[in-house]
């Protein structure tokens, strides 16, 4: 990327740039990886300098998650099973999983969410299929909140509360100004504990337990 | 004049000075948020922020469009980093394009702005629990913007601090904040134009129409009873916290119950529903982005409570519920 490019990117962070320079830029960070890129860098960069000796800042996860998909050996399926469906599921699973990992700052703690205490997708034994850590529903642009007696994973419960809490608040007068935002924000995941098991081990729980010992 | 007499009468300077000033200040604050909200609503406008989450540490650069014109309020907001994410609304409805599975928040969007507008109780001064003031002025996005804060006055509720555009009371930059001030998230416009600067081009998607899967709204089930008194309220709620509506629901596993609790400014959810063939739920404290959540069972009973407050706040509506339904 050329030096240019970068100071322009600067710019455009510092909100010095003139609104056409800033359009053009914008179109290039939706169709250019490198500048992308460097976009997400230089705001996990000022995170750091805001935060110094924060959190690790995980990057390039979802490159080294596709190597490690790509290296794996496939279920052992016949070619019209591979077809119909390792296609799709594969490509599900990467998208769910890069949509975790790849804009994670800090990953969570071991333990702090189910299933994955000590494990995640990058530790599974080369040999196995790959399953996504994310457990949110696969298709639930418009599922609606869902109260009946069909299973559902925790997830997927806690995601129906979530969704119709927002539904409801509004109504009693909620403020929930960037509650709204997250909806082009990466769901990372649920960070669904057994807290009372492992209290210390969650953030929640942390403050919980700081607040409850004043 | 002894010593106590003239302390006595500096304090009493003090509060004659200070108190009209306070309120004066919190007047201001209010009206201040309030033309930000018809600001968001009502103008034309464009731009870059970024959202930075703690916790789980959540950073997304996104772009917003907001056009208000004879065609109505058309908006398109999308992701400029990590996978393609955007959401476009207008007359047409709500719909969205998810190059990943995401999550169900999509559905948050439905029927109201990306930026909704802050509960008329705000304004009406009906609010309990917060102190409204307005603050100093700094450069964002290279305009001026005055700062307004929402303080909570205690620990049962966040803060907010709104940095609004001088000129238009648009919304530059929004801080969520726990007590002590620490940021639970923050949203910043690093460049942002109004009114004839929006290029309209922005609202049509790159992407063909067909990637698009619309959205719909929870519509109540005929099986629902809105308003009706609930079976259960919680022993004991946090200061400020009133009933502010109830669902009832029978489904195939017995009944279900949904009330909404509100200080007039946060709201939490309060879910009693009857255990069927649905998972067991972890009991205890979760987080999801910025809510918080507590679950715990009675009997046959899962009671789960959710919101944007502290977790401390969740869990003590959550221990009032079971133990309202353990005594009923």
């Amino acid at each position: 990327m050329s030096k240019e490019s970068l100071e322009h990117l600067s710019s455009l962070m510092d909100g010095e740039m003139s609104r056409d320079s800033g359009m053009f830029l914008t179109r290039r960070l939706s169709s250019d990886d490198s500048i992308c890129e460097t976009w997400e860098r230089y705001h996990l960069i000022r995170d750091c300098i805001r935060q110094p000796g924060g959190k690790q800042l995980v990057t390039g996860l979802s490159k080294k998650l596709n190597a490690k998909l790509e290296a794996e050996q496939p279920p052992a399926m016949s070619v019209w099973q591979r077809k119909q469906w390792l296609k799709p599921v594969s490509g599900l699973a990467i998208a769910t999983s890069v949509a975790m990992l790849a804009i994670m700052v800090a990953a969570p703690p071991p333990g702090m969410i189910p299933g994955t205490a000590g494990d995640s997708a990058l530790a599974q034994p080369a040999n196995q299929p790959f399953v996504s850590p994310n457990t949110l529903p696969l298709a639930p642009v418009s599922q609606a909140a869902s109260f009946s007696s069909s299973p559902q994973t925790q997830d997927q419960r806690m995601n129906n509360y979530l969704l119709r809490h927002n539904q409801m608040a509004r109504t009693a007068g909620r403020q929930g100004f960037v509650s709204f935002v997250p909806i082009v924000v990466t769901q990372v995941s649920a960070d669904a504990v057994e807290a009372e098991k492992n209290p210390q081990n969650t953030q929640a729980g942390i403050e919980l337990e700081s607040i409850e010992n004043k | 004049m002894n010593k106590p007499l003239r302390k006595a009468l500096l304090i009493l300077l003090f509060v004659g000075a200070s108190g009209p000033v306070f309120a004066a200040g919190s007047a201001e604050a209010r009206e201040l948020l309030e033309r930000m909200a018809t600001a968001m609503s009502q103008l034309s406008y464009q731009g870059t922020f970024v959202y930075v989450r703690d916790g789980d540490g959540a950073v997304e650069t996104m772009r917003i469009t907001h056009v208000m014109d004879k065609k109505g309020v058309r908006e398109r907001l999308y992701s400029v980093s990590g996978p393609r994410r955007e959401v476009i609304r207008d007359r047409e409805g709500v719909r969205c394009i998810l190059k990943d599975s995401a999550a169900v928040e999509e559905n948050m969007v439905v029927s109201d702005s990306y930026f909704p507008e802050l509960p008329q109780s705000l304004f009406d001064n009906k609010v309990s629990g917060y102190q409204l003031k307005t603050g100093g002025k700094a450069r964002i996005a290279g305009l001026t913007a005055r700062l307004v804060t929402i303080r909570p006055e205690d620990g049962f509720r966040y803060g907010y601090d709104f940095w609004l555009e001088e000129e238009t009371g648009l919304l530059l930059k929004w801080v969520l904040f726990k007590r002590d001030h620490k940021a639970l998230a923050k949203l910043m416009f690093t460049e942002l134009v109004v009114g004839e600067g929006v290029d309209l081009a922005e609202l049509e998607s790159e992407s063909p129409a067909g990637d698009f899967v619309a959205l719909r709204t929870i519509s109540p089930a005929k099986n629902v009873a809105v308003d009706s008194t609930p079976r259960w309220q919680p022993d004991n709620l946090p200061p400020g916290f009133q009933l502010a509506s109830h669902r009832q629901e029978i489904n195939a596993d017995g009944v279900f119950e949904h009330m909404v609790y509100s200080d007039g400014l946060a709201a939490v959810s309060v879910y009693v529903e009857q255990q069927g063939g649905e998972a067991a739920m972890s009991q205890g404290i979760s987080r999801m982005g910025t809510n918080n959540a507590y679950s715990t069972r009675q009997g046959d009973l899962q009671i789960t409570v959710i919101g944007e407050v502290p977790a401390v706040t969740v869990k003590s509506i959550a221990t009032g519920m079971a133990s309202a339904v353990a005594s009923n």
